[in-house]
């Protein structure tokens, strides 16, 4: 098979993969760039990561592994004709992207009652550079969300939940590599 | 698309479709994840959620993201994170 028939063998928009990609990539350098800054300070990156929020992290985890369950179920109704069904999934998925932005915040709200900021360690720049960005997505992938409820077009969907996906697959490899790697 | 055909049993009672199964898969490995923290040895916690991270990103690229079907993708795709991940862990140890 060709290359031109293997591109072709991706679902949904070619554009919307060069995106999920190019974030893979971007993502995949900030936390190799954090491994890397580490083996100058492993212990003082182990003192700083036990200052974390690991048990609304990992609920975080839940919340969007559900959410991006309902996206994909929504365009596997949508595509089977069941538009309300699907609208009410995006609904609900959208609305777990808004429980873990607020998840998010309370655990920075906590580290700024703890005095700490970027300017604490180096791991708490690359802590707030890495989730920060992330969130801005899960609040971008929100909007999106709330589009394709109201613009339900099934190549829509599709587009949207794909952003999704891509902000639920940042965020498994981003956990275990600043949450746990101690 | 995925028809009622495609449903499949991932349960001993109940029958769910595929996208069901990944989202129960993804839900017990997070929790295998959040229990494997309980360990006492670092490298071992290290190498069991960076395993537990990879398996998670190939069952949401192969059922979410549909590349189940596509499996020269998906394969494609998990070689690139399993480097990464052998690159993490490789960084961790060192």
């Amino acid at each position: 098979m060709n290359d031109s028939s293997l591109i072709d063998e991706l679902p949904g928009e070619l554009l919307m993969w060069v995106l999920i990609i190019s974030e893979l990539l971007v993502f995949g350098a900030g936390l190799i760039a954090f491994m890397g800054v580490r083996l100058t300070d492993p212990t003082g990156f182990a003192e700083a990561q036990s200052h974390l929020y690991r048990t609304g992290a990992a609920f975080n985890t839940a919340v969007l592994v559900t959410s991006g369950y309902l996206a994909a179920q929504a365009l596997h109704w949508r595509r089977t004709n069941f538009r309300l069904k699907a609208r009410l999934a995006l609904l609900c998925a959208a609305a777990l992207g808004i429980v873990f932005l607020i998840i998010k915040g309370v655990e920075y709200t906590g580290k700024a009652a703890q005095g700490i900021t970027y300017e604490t360690h180096p791991f708490f720049l690359f802590y707030y550079l890495l989730t920060g960005f992330h969130a801005a997505h899960v609040l971008a992938g929100v909007a999106v969300l709330l589009l394709i409820t109201w613009r339900d077009d099934p190549n829509n969907i599709e587009a949207g939940a794909q952003f999704w996906h891509m902000v639920d697959l940042v965020w498994i490899m981003l956990f275990p590599v600043i949450y746990l790697l101690g | 698309m995925r028809s009622v055909s495609s449903r499949v049993k991932c349960g001993r009672r109940r029958r769910h479709d595929p996208l069901t199964c990944a989202w129960l898969g993804l839900l017990a490995l997070s929790l295998t994840s959040a229990l494997l923290t309980l360990l006492h040895s670092p490298q071992l916690v290290a190498a069991g959620v960076l395993a537990l991270a990879l398996i998670k990103a190939r069952v949401i690229l192969a059922q979410y993201l549909d590349l189940a079907r596509r499996p020269r993708w998906l394969r494609g795709f998990t070689m690139v994170l399993t480097i990464f991940s052998v690159l993490i862990f490789g960084l961790y140890l060192v």
